[in-house]
């Protein structure tokens, strides 16, 4: 257990020392609040809409696939570890895991789910691929 | 070391507060994190039921059961959002078209 | 105290608190933020239990990919308020049928659950050896558990599918 001791610190340190900035900061600076200084940051532009706009369903499809993946690599660890004992029985196992796994890649691929690019692009493969 | 039953009673209370979310709230994402939390409770007894038989088993379980509520995130969440779109709604009882 | 045993009681208590707190909030943004805080807390208690890789693989996938998948989807939808017909601040247990009846049935659960588990004694003593490494992990998973293991990557494939499939704007319906 004496490793996770100094893991342990670690989180309280990292946690205090954020905590410690936000508390500290919030009692020593200066307020004097104007309707500028209150305004939501946009990159110095006036700001626009409301911050409550819905998202485009594309973050969820990114995150989809990074959630997919992280399993992935979350099995392939293991088999990395043990990596000499399980030889090519293993490796062989671990080529056809990737290999569905790539099919379900290109899937998403070619269905555009990953394309941030204008509406022309997507709307060109789109008609490729006859939707 | 804490008994195995003193983890075998938390588990018991998560999977019992998770149980209660999917009956009492009316929401799908609360009532989808609320089935997260049950397969948490479930994934703690396995853990502990492995260590205290001293085998990798339960650990490996751990994994298949976080992939398997990796899936049922993405795919419930999907169809949450295609509800959505459908209805303007989160509360499962807009859907009771099929119930009679 | 000794400190493992206080360490149980710490995360079990934040465990228990931030889950209670998931199911009670009424914003979904809150109830995601707690329940990362729950899945840390479990995430100790596997420490505790000598399987520190499944502690890891708890904060990556779960608080790092599922949580961020729920917290996407909140604010993708954007309706942070639960629309019913009654009134929120009754106690679940004095609302309307079947909701009442889930309650009740939750909280007879938990009581059994922990009567039958205390009843039982204090038999459940952990042995001294711990399969804590990774390498033991790999080498049973990709041996015993190799057919769950490939079923898993099509269940992933099919995952993958159905929620692009599902989630499309363009999608039929």
């Amino acid at each position: 257990m004496q490793g996770w001791l100094s893991i342990l610190i670690m989180i309280a340190l990292g946690a205090g020392f954020a905590l410690i900035s936000v508390v500290l900061s919030s009692f020593l600076g200066p307020r004097k609040p104007t309707p500028e200084k209150l305004a939501p940051y946009e990159c110095g532009m006036p700001p626009v809409g409301d911050a409550r706009e819905r998202q485009s369903v594309k973050f969820y499809l990114v995150a989809m696939i990074f959630l997919l993946f992280d399993i992935e690599i979350a099995f392939l660890y293991p088999w990395a570890m043990a990596l000499r004992d399980l030889g090519w029985n293993g490796f062989a196992q671990v080529l056809l895991f990737i290999a569905l796994l790539l099919a379900g890649y290109v899937y998403v691929w070619r269905k555009g789910a990953l394309d941030w690019g204008g509406d022309q692009a997507t709307a060109r493969r789109r008609s490729t691929i006859g939707d | 070391m804490v008994p195995l039953n003193y983890y075998l009673v938390l588990s018991a209370m998560l999977f019992a507060i998770g149980t209660a979310g999917v009956f009492v709230r009316r929401n799908l994402i609360t009532i989808l994190l609320s089935i997260e939390i049950m397969l948490n409770a479930v994934n703690l007894t396995f853990v502990a039921f492995g260590r205290a038989l001293g085998s990798a088993d339960g650990q490996i379980i751990v994994f298949f059961v976080m992939t398997v509520a990796a899936a049922e995130a993405a795919v419930g969440l999907a169809i949450v959002i295609g509800l959505f779109r459908h209805r303007e709604s989160l509360n499962p009882d807009s859907w009771t078209a099929l119930k009679w | 105290m000794a400190p493992e045993t206080l360490a149980f009681y710490a995360f079990g208590a934040v465990a228990v608190v931030a889950s209670l707190l998931v199911i009670a909030q009424r914003n979904p943004i809150y109830s995601v933020l707690l329940l990362i805080a729950s899945f840390g807390a479990l995430s100790g208690l596997y420490v505790l239990l000598d399987a520190p890789f499944v502690a890891v693989i708890q904060i990556i996938v779960y608080a790092g990919a599922i949580m961020v998948l729920f917290l996407f989807v909140v604010m993708l939808l954007n309706a942070p308020h639960e629309e019913t017909e009654y009134d929120e601040r009754v106690h679940p247990l004095l609302r309307p049928g079947p909701m009442r009846f889930g309650a009740l049935l939750a909280l007879v659960l938990a009581g059994e659950l922990s009567w039958a588990l205390t009843r039982s004694g204090d038999s459940g003593r952990f042995p001294a050896g711990a399969v804590a490494s990774v390498r033991a992990i790999g080498r049973s998973l990709f041996t015993d558990y190799a057919f769950p293991f490939e079923v898993t990557s099509i269940l992933i494939l099919v995952a993958m599918v159905g929620a692009v499939l599902l989630a499309r704007r363009e999608g039929r319906g």
